[in-house]
């Protein structure tokens, strides 16, 4: 299991295009990934659940990824949110 | 913000959020939409109503492709992002697993798919961001698009017979509602429902006209109306008196002139050639995609149209077209230009862009597969019909035939033979064509752009289409998200094989365009002419801007 934690900085907060962006990272691999806020919890997959996070900026998102290929999906799916959520929006 | 206030008998105000700046007046046009389908049928067997749902699952996605296609065009990549978080939404495990479940319960799948949208836009609303909660409507707009496909109604509402430029009043526009609009007529938006986020507020902002949101309901009495519609006031007044109208009318001078001061220095431009401040002259062209995009062309000021996708006519039908069908559509088209050039490129269909009754093969790997001028080599009764119907029209104006995904100078002598049977077989038959007729390639892979010096021999010039010779340059693929910033921060190999093919076709005195999204991009508009690029083909909204740019150019 591989797990990182990253605060959203994008003043729109877990809108469509990131969740979309994120939902598209995230089905390019095999490991299960599970999104939390808070008490709420979702599949990294799922855009709609994404979505119904509601996570705002600031909130916390923890990333839970287990499976063959976690290293390489925790790899990605961190430096997509570091480097380029929110970029050009 | 639901307020009307009754001013005298006869005048009414309502108030709103204003979006985009600007005053505009004319008369108010209702456009009624259904959203509810909700005509639940008497429910057949579960199999059956899971087959009609994928069914309309699988029609949907393809109009949504449609949609995404326009909207880039029309509007902006950007803006058309939209649609493919429908798509997504569309394909949802959540959302397909509640259909699922209600068409387990016995549900019909109309009522299957009304319960699951509900439920998930419920959810979204339930969270109390007005951004999401615009998103819930967007995930109604995927849902209506699948009732009608299940029912097979097509969108009501359609205003697309007005012929006198009009205020358009809706409960909200869905983005699809919007981009199938025919914008040419509208000259301000008013929606009952709707925020600065929704997509009518991010459309208007993004075309520049007046818009007033979240004005509660309108009186349906007031379909013809006269009305004022100030954006910045956030106000809309319907019937004003001859007070109203009158302060309307002067506070629209000073609003507009100081709004429009830029648009009518770019309006300005419109019959001026776009010389840079070396005297250098840039051909100023569009894309188009059918017909009638051409007269908003020549009112942008277009000085010819680049790139005329000629699928359109074999879209719209479900068999071949026949040479006549083709000719009388080519006809009207070069007919409208006015005597400028228009560029024809031939068919450029593939695994990706299919036409189901070419019955092209599934492929792994469609961008690198069987497409564009490799199909028409290999069915040439195909591309002779088209070539010849495409001669015929050059008889009425000055058109100039143009073949995609060309890597070799051998295919550029093979269409050229072909180009040449069809002229013979025309002089035999005594029709009329262009005998002069201009032929030419695009620029899209990189072997054309290595070759191009052999190429040009043959051509008397070069489109570059730098979507697929980006993409076959640095072997990303744009629309992967993964790679996406491969293709944005790698311009030089690009530019650098375009410089490649404007010297070769400069050798032997023909020239070169671009027709490919980067015509479009200002930052390297200066870079373009220093590279000797003579012509630059965008779509219609962007005709100005680039127009503009040229002139400031060195």
């Amino acid at each position: 299991m591989k797990e990182f934690t990253y605060t959203i900085e994008d003043p729109n907060g877990m809108h469509a295009r990131p969740a979309g962006k994120l939902a598209t990272y995230a089905k390019q691999f095999d490991a299960d990934i599970r999104v939390h806020a808070g008490e709420k919890e979702s599949d990294g997959k799922r855009l709609l659940a994404l979505m119904s996070l509601g996570a705002t900026c600031g909130t916390e998102l923890h990333f839970i990824i287990s499976g063959s290929d976690e290293e390489a999906a925790c790899e990605q799916l961190e430096r997509f949110c570091r480097e380029s959520w929110g970029r050009g929006e | 913000m639901n307020t009307a206030d009754i001013k005298n008998e006869k005048s009414v105000r309502y108030h709103g959020v204003g979006i985009s700046n600007g005053c505009v007046s004319g008369p108010l046009r209702f456009f009624r939409q259904r959203r509810k389908m909700g005509r639940i049928r008497a429910c057949g067997d579960q199999r059956e109503e899971r087959a009609r749902f994928e069914q309309a699952l699988l029609r949907t996605r393809e109009q949504l492709d449609t949609l995404q296609r326009r909207a880039i065009r029309e509007i902006g990549k950007k803006e058309a992002e939209i649609f493919e978080i429908h798509a997504m939404m569309l394909e949802d495990e959540d959302f397909l697993e509640a259909v699922q479940g209600a068409l387990d319960d016995g549900a019909c799948a109309e009522t299957a798919v009304e319960r699951a949208a509900e439920k998930h836009a419920q959810a979204l609303r339930s969270l109390g961001d007005p951004y999401l909660s615009a998103r819930a409507e967007d995930l109604h707009d995927v849902a209506t698009q699948l009732l009608r496909q299940l029912s097979g109604e097509r969108p009501d509402g359609d205003l697309s017979t007005e012929r006198e430029p009009y205020i358009l009043v809706a409960d909200d526009l869905s983005p699809s509602e919007t981009v199938t609009m025919e914008k040419s007529m509208i000259l301000g938006f008013v929606t009952f429902g709707g925020t600065p986020n929704s997509h009518t507020s991010i459309l208007a902002r993004a075309m520049g006209i007046p818009a007033l949101v979240g004005v509660g309901a309108v009186s349906e009495d007031c379909d013809g109306a006269y009305a004022l519609l100030d954006a910045a006031e956030g106000t809309l007044t319907v019937s004003p008196d001859a007070e109203e109208r009158c302060a309307f009318e002067e506070k629209q001078r000073e609003v507009n002139d100081l709004a429009r001061e830029h648009d009518r220095y770019l309006r300005s431009l419109i019959n001026k050639p776009a010389i840079t401040r070396s005297g250098r002259k840039i051909l100023i062209y569009a894309n188009v995609g059918e017909g009638r995009e051409i007269a908003q062309a020549l009112l942008n000021g277009a000085d010819g149209v680049g790139l005329l996708r000629s699928e359109f006519l074999y879209l719209s039908m479900d068999r071949y077209p026949t040479e006549d069908e083709l000719f009388a559509s080519y006809h009207d088209v070069v007919q409208s230009m006015q005597g400028k050039r228009i560029v024809i490129r031939t068919l450029d269909i593939g695994a990706d862009k299919q036409i189901p009754y070419f019955a092209l093969p599934q492929e792994e790997n469609p961008a690198l597969g069987f497409r564009g001028v490799r199909i028409c080599l290999a069915r040439e009764e195909i591309f002779k019909t088209q070539l010849r119907a495409i001669l015929r029209a050059s008889a009425y104006g000055n058109v100039s035939v143009m073949v995609p995904m060309i890597v070799s100078e051998d295919e550029v002598r093979a269409c050229r033979v072909i180009l040449n049977e069809c002229m013979e077989e025309l002089e035999r038959e005594g029709k009329k064509f262009d005998h002069g007729i201009e032929f030419g390639i695009m620029i899209e892979t990189p072997a054309a752009a290595i070759m191009s010096d052999e190429i040009a021999r043959e051509v008397d010039f070069f489109s570059v289409g730098t979507n697929d010779l980006t993409q076959y340059t640095l072997a990303a693929d744009r629309q992967n998200p993964l790679v996406e910033r491969i293709c944005e921060e790698n311009r030089e190999p690009i530019l650098r094989l375009i410089e490649m093919a404007a010297e070769a076709i400069h050798r032997h005195d023909g020239w070169i365009g671009i027709c490919g999204e980067l015509a479009a991009d200002l930052h390297l508009t200066q870079r373009f002419i220093d590279l000797g690029i003579d012509e630059l083909s965008v779509s219609v909204p962007y005709l100005l801007g680039v127009r503009e740019k040229v002139t400031e150019c060195k």
